[in-house]
């Protein structure tokens, strides 16, 4: 459990950014921004403010946006405020060497989900919104975002798990309404295990489903092949666009191969340049190249480069050493040097980024390859390990034959969906018994 | 000056919850007094002539074991017998007895006259208190007796309301005044509600047709109510089954503003698990037919109680709707059916001993506690009257046998005055999250160390020794002999190569129950009994660890006291959630977490607000 007092944490990473973002919650809100600022912001709930921040010895340390907002009415429930530093680690660190030297009792560094724990703990969000919201930070598919966006402004009866647990509730209801009131009506003990094993197989089918759309690839996976100095570097940076485009993952010393992740229109891609091909090669060269050739296989699209000075052998022995088939377009870079009079697409380095996308149709070669991206998903990675965790009891409860045991392990589940959705009391059990069956004398 | 009787207990009503109460105090050696207003209506079966069923017969059976006398009495009347549940496991086996009526009554008076107890034939009018402690009791006619401890078991007399269609009068039952002088008391001291019941119409036996019925032949596989019966020598009855039809749902559902039910004449709180014929047509009218179980109310009676249409229709349309039933084409009607209304008290005035919060010394139980049924009642009588015992002696007693874990009537109790009622109580097995423990063929075990020998003449108490004994030797011999996977295989038994030694109750539970087996393999003789009750303790051995494993349990707090919390100030539980708590007052953590859609974050914030402003906010 975490405990009490006033935290803090950067919300963006600790890099040079335009912005570096901090987060304040607790009691002594008020009392630090009064220290730092010199200001009063009691009366300023969430009014976005410009306003000077001093260090101990009074020196500046950064003028910038201040937002306050005041308890309750906060992410957390508490007192909140977001600072917004200029974009340098060097003023972070000074930031974070200023909160220290406050020396407010019981401030310090937020741990990991700390903010949203504390905003479920004053209930301005359930135990399944938080988790969304951290599900959401890291989802890496669109139709996954947008179920868990779903459960997170418009409530937990969203969930792809709700008609399971109606289908449980109404199960248990009729294996204790065969045991208690087995008079009444004529109860078929074959019957409710056929209804169990339904309920096991859809809860399978849920996960199943869901695990395929979730694991579902979603993205394309494109490689710049071609000669040595044809302009596949060049292309590489063009793409990927270090200052403008949306990059959202860098890798590079895993594969000994330089590769992006960039979206485009809600088209997810990952981009990998390849060291050039030549007759004589280094022998680091001769490294990349070969592992390149070996990521070739999972690799959607080929992008290959030629230009003027590129022989028709290089080519195919290109296509042979990346089992390139009918995966590929034909790149002629350098056009405003060389007058090509094929109909291959022809780029240049003064084409602006957007022109290249358009240039090589990026987002058709997207919804070649990646097909139902928008299948719509019903269950986030959180509920898919509940899933599992239900489906733990199948064998034990199909193969039981003493009802008695079967009413006690799905009792358990009972318990187990009450953890998801809020308990489920035996009276929830009886309203469902006493509508469905026609009970007593 | 008239002399003034001082009593150490005076129990009001000689109902079901009258009779434990005064006979469980009598055999605690205090000085008691039973008072009615009707000598003839002691030990009434004032609806259905019949005792146990699923859930029923589990308290009984603790209350048999606690030396009461419901099952005993109730196995000497005894005149048909079912055991439901037959092909599930003992822990619902629910055996169900018709009784005679005259026979219970009469045996009951027998009982009672052979005890010290004082019976009083005379009206309670008034409770005597004094700075909120009990004085004595007021009599119609005696005046003023002095008590220490007064248990109130008036049923549904107080305030009582019969209806007819849209004829009614006030009545406790049928030819019994209802109480109003102690209704005025109980109205002015707590919090009462009104609750509804129904019973159905009597026919003359000779007017049934019982050729063209299905008979139910009386069957117990040697089970009795009673820990205690050998045998039952009565001669045994068969009951009839027969059905309502399309014509009957017709001439019920065309006459339902003739029903005091749903003309809207009553409006309090029916029960949902024992509806009227009304209230099934309604809802299940889709039915092709609702089972009606026609059982003789005695050896010499000449009525039959048809089980399953009780209703609150005109008489003139009762009489329609019988007679349109097969079998039933001719019957006459003694005495037709009707609702009952009644007060009945808020359990939650109650401490968990079942004495008022309000009165010292003043105890109610049975159906005032809102609950319904003759085994509830009996229950709760000797629940109070041992707490009584336990007060005024100072008696050391192992509370634990009443925790809900344990016991059958904790959970009532607990239900009762944790949740309160909101239609009249009646006992499921599914109530009980221990379900597999709480069983009829072990409550001599739940309950052994609170077994008092002065409640049980010589020969039960030493039938109980003798049987604890007789189990502890068998399970002795058991856990001394040891098994190793790979014995087991030889004798053909699979069990998991795990190396594991498994001593004979371990082993046990992969046999099949049969003495011969039992034999054959541990070499050791054994009663069939016996057999099953051990066969099913090794088979459910791994389950109770399970049991524990529940919701509440993953939460360290479950202790804490919120009886001082004032939830309205805790300002993010939503409107849903705070109307719940504010309902239901959770004592603890642990209750609060057991109310219907009460959510983790919803006690975290419980903790939360508890841990940071304690108990200043009330």
């Amino acid at each position: 459990m975490f405990k009490s007092g006033t935290i803090y944490s950067n919300f963006t990473p600790l890099v040079k950014a335009p912005v570096i973002g901090y987060r304040i919650s607790g009691d002594d809100v008020l009392n630090i921004l009064k220290k730092i600022t010199k200001k009063n912001f009691s009366k300023d709930h969430s009014l976005i403010q410009i306003v000077k921040i001093y260090q101990q010895d009074e020196t500046l340390l950064d003028e910038c946006s201040v937002v306050y907002f005041k308890s309750p009415k906060s992410f957390t429930g508490e007192d909140v405020c977001e600072i917004f530093l200029h974009g340098s680690p060097l003023i972070a660190s000074q930031f974070e060497q200023l909160l220290k030297d406050l020396k407010v009792s019981g401030l310090r560094l937020a741990r990991n989900g700390e903010f949203s724990y504390r905003s479920v703990l004053n209930g301005k969000n359930s135990l399944k919104q938080a988790k969304a919201i951290n599900e959401i930070i890291s989802n890496e598919s669109f139709s996954g975002l947008e179920y868990n966006k779903r459960l997170l402004f418009d409530g937990d009866i969203f969930s792809g798990l709700v008609p399971l647990k109606e289908e449980v509730i109404n199960l248990f209801s009729e294996i204790t309404a065969s045991i208690d009131f087995v008079d009444d009506e004529a109860f078929n003990f074959n019957q409710i295990k056929k209804k169990i094993r339904k309920f096991f197989s859809n809860c399978n089918n849920l996960l199943q489903e869901n695990r395929t759309n979730i694991e579902q690839k979603n993205i394309c996976r494109i490689m710049l092949v071609g000669p040595v100095n044809v302009g596949k570097s060049t292309l590489f940076n063009k793409i990927i666009d270090k200052d403008r485009a949306i990059v959202t993952n860098i890798k590079g010393t895993t594969r000994d191969i330089l590769s992006n992740e960039f979206i485009i229109s809600s088209n997810r891609f990952e981009i990998f340049d390849t060291a050039g091909q030549r007759s004589k090669q280094g022998k680091i060269e001769k490294y990349g190249y070969k592992k390149a050739q070996k990521i070739s296989t999972e690799i959607d699209h080929f992008f290959v480069l030629i230009d003027q000075n590129t022989k028709k052998s290089d080519i195919s022995t290109l296509f042979k050493d990346f089992m390139i088939h009918k995966n590929y377009s034909l790149i002629e870079t350098k056009s405003d040097i060389y007058n090509y009079k094929t109909k291959n697409i022809k780029i240049n380095h003064s084409f602006e980024r957007d022109k290249i996308y358009q240039k090589l149709k990026l987002n058709s070669i997207h919804r070649k390859y990646v097909k139902n991206k928008y299948k719509k998903t019903d269950l986030n990675l959180e509920e898919i390990e509940f899933l599992e965790r239900i489906l733990e009891y199948e064998q034990d409860i199909v193969n039981e034959k003493d009802i008695l045991i079967i009413a006690q392990l799905m009792r358990n589940i009972l318990d187990d969906f009450s953890f998801e959705f809020g308990y489920i009391s035996s009276e929830d059990v009886y309203d469902r018994v006493f509508s469905k069956f026609c009970i007593g004398k | 000056m008239f002399h003034v009787e001082h009593y150490d207990v005076v129990v009001i009503g000689a109902g079901h919850a009258g009779i434990e109460a005064a006979n469980i105090s009598d055999k605690y050696g205090l000085k008691t007094a039973l008072i009615t207003k009707n000598y003839s209506d002691l030990g009434k079966l004032s609806c259905n002539p019949s005792i146990g069923g699923v859930g029923k017969t589990h308290i009984a059976s603790e209350v048999d074991i606690l030396g009461g006398v419901i099952c005993k009495i109730g196995d000497k009347s005894a005149i048909h017998y079912r055991v439901l549940n037959l092909s599930k496991g003992p822990a619902v086996w629910g055996v169900r007895a018709q009784i005679d009526r005259d026979l219970y009554s009469q045996n009951m008076k027998k009982f009672i006259k052979s005890s010290k107890i004082d019976l009083i034939e005379d009206e309670a009018i008034n409770i005597i208190e004094k700075n909120n402690k009990i004085v004595g009791v007021e009599l119609s006619n005696i005046g003023i007796i002095k008590s220490k401890a007064v248990i109130l078991t008036t049923g549904t007399f107080l305030n009582g309301k019969i209806y007819f269609g849209n004829e009614s009068q006030e009545a406790g039952r049928i030819g019994n005044s209802s109480s109003k002088a102690l209704a005025k008391f109980i109205n002015k001291n707590f919090k009462t509600m009104r609750l509804k019941t129904g019973t159905p119409p009597r026919i003359y036996a000779k007017s049934i047709n019982y050729d063209v019925l299905e008979p139910q032949i009386s069957e117990n596989n040697g089970i009795f109510l009673s820990y205690f019966t050998k045998q039952n020598t009565n001669i045994k009855i068969n009951c009839f089954i027969t059905k309502t039809n399309n014509k009957t749902h017709k001439i019920i559902r065309d006459n339902l503003d003739r029903s005091a039910m749903y003309s809207g004449i009553i409006k309090s709180q029916g029960v949902r698990y024992c509806p009227s014929i009304e209230d099934k047509i309604t809802k299940f009218g889709d039915r092709n037919g609702h089972n009606i179980f026609l059982e003789p109310e005695g050896l010499n009676s000449d009525l039959v109680y048809p089980n399953g249409i009780s209703n609150s229709l005109d008489k003139k349309i009762q009489l329609k709707f019988l007679r349109s039933i097969k079998g039933l084409e001719e019957c006459e009607v003694n005495q037709f059916g009707y609702a009952v209304e009644y007060d009945s008290v808020d359990p939650r005035e109650l401490k968990n001993n079942f004495e008022t919060k309000k009165i010292e010394n003043f105890f109610l139980a049975g159906q005032i506690n809102g609950t319904t049924g003759y085994e509830e009642a009996a229950g709760q009588g000797i629940y109070a009257a041992i707490h009584a015992a336990i007060k005024i002696k100072k008696i050391k007693f192992n509370e634990k046998v009443f925790e809900r874990d344990n016991s059958y009537i904790g959970v009532l109790v607990d239900d009762l005055t944790k949740l309160g009622v909101t239609e009249p109580y009646r006992m499921f097995t599914s109530r009980a999250e221990n379900r597999l423990k709480l069983r009829t063929d072990n409550s001599y075990e739940r309950f052994s160390t609170v077994i008092n020998p002065k409640s049980f003449n010589k020969l039960e108490y030493s039938l109980i020794s003798k049987n604890i004994n007789n189990e502890k030797k068998i399970f002795d011999r058991l856990t001394q002999l040891k098994y190793s996977p790979n014995d087991l295989m030889k004798k053909n038994i699979k069990v998991k190569k795990d190396g594991k030694v498994r001593n004979g109750f371990e082993v046990l539970k992969f046999l099949d129950p049969s003495t011969d087996k039992f034999k054959k393999f541990f070499n050791l003789t054994i009663t069939q009994k016996l057999l099953t009750k051990i066969y099913f303790d090794s088979k459910y051995d791994v389950f109770y660890e399970r049991e524990k494993k529940s919701y509440d349990q993953l939460n360290k707090n479950k202790n804490m006291k919120l009886t001082n919390i004032d939830f309205n100030k805790i300002p993010s539980l939503s409107k849903e959630i705070l109307e719940k708590l504010n309902k239901h007052k959770p004592e603890n953590l642990h209750d609060a977490g057991k109310i219907s859609g009460i959510t983790p974050s919803a006690l975290f914030q419980i903790v939360k607000h508890k841990k940071t402003k304690g108990n200043k906010v009330a």
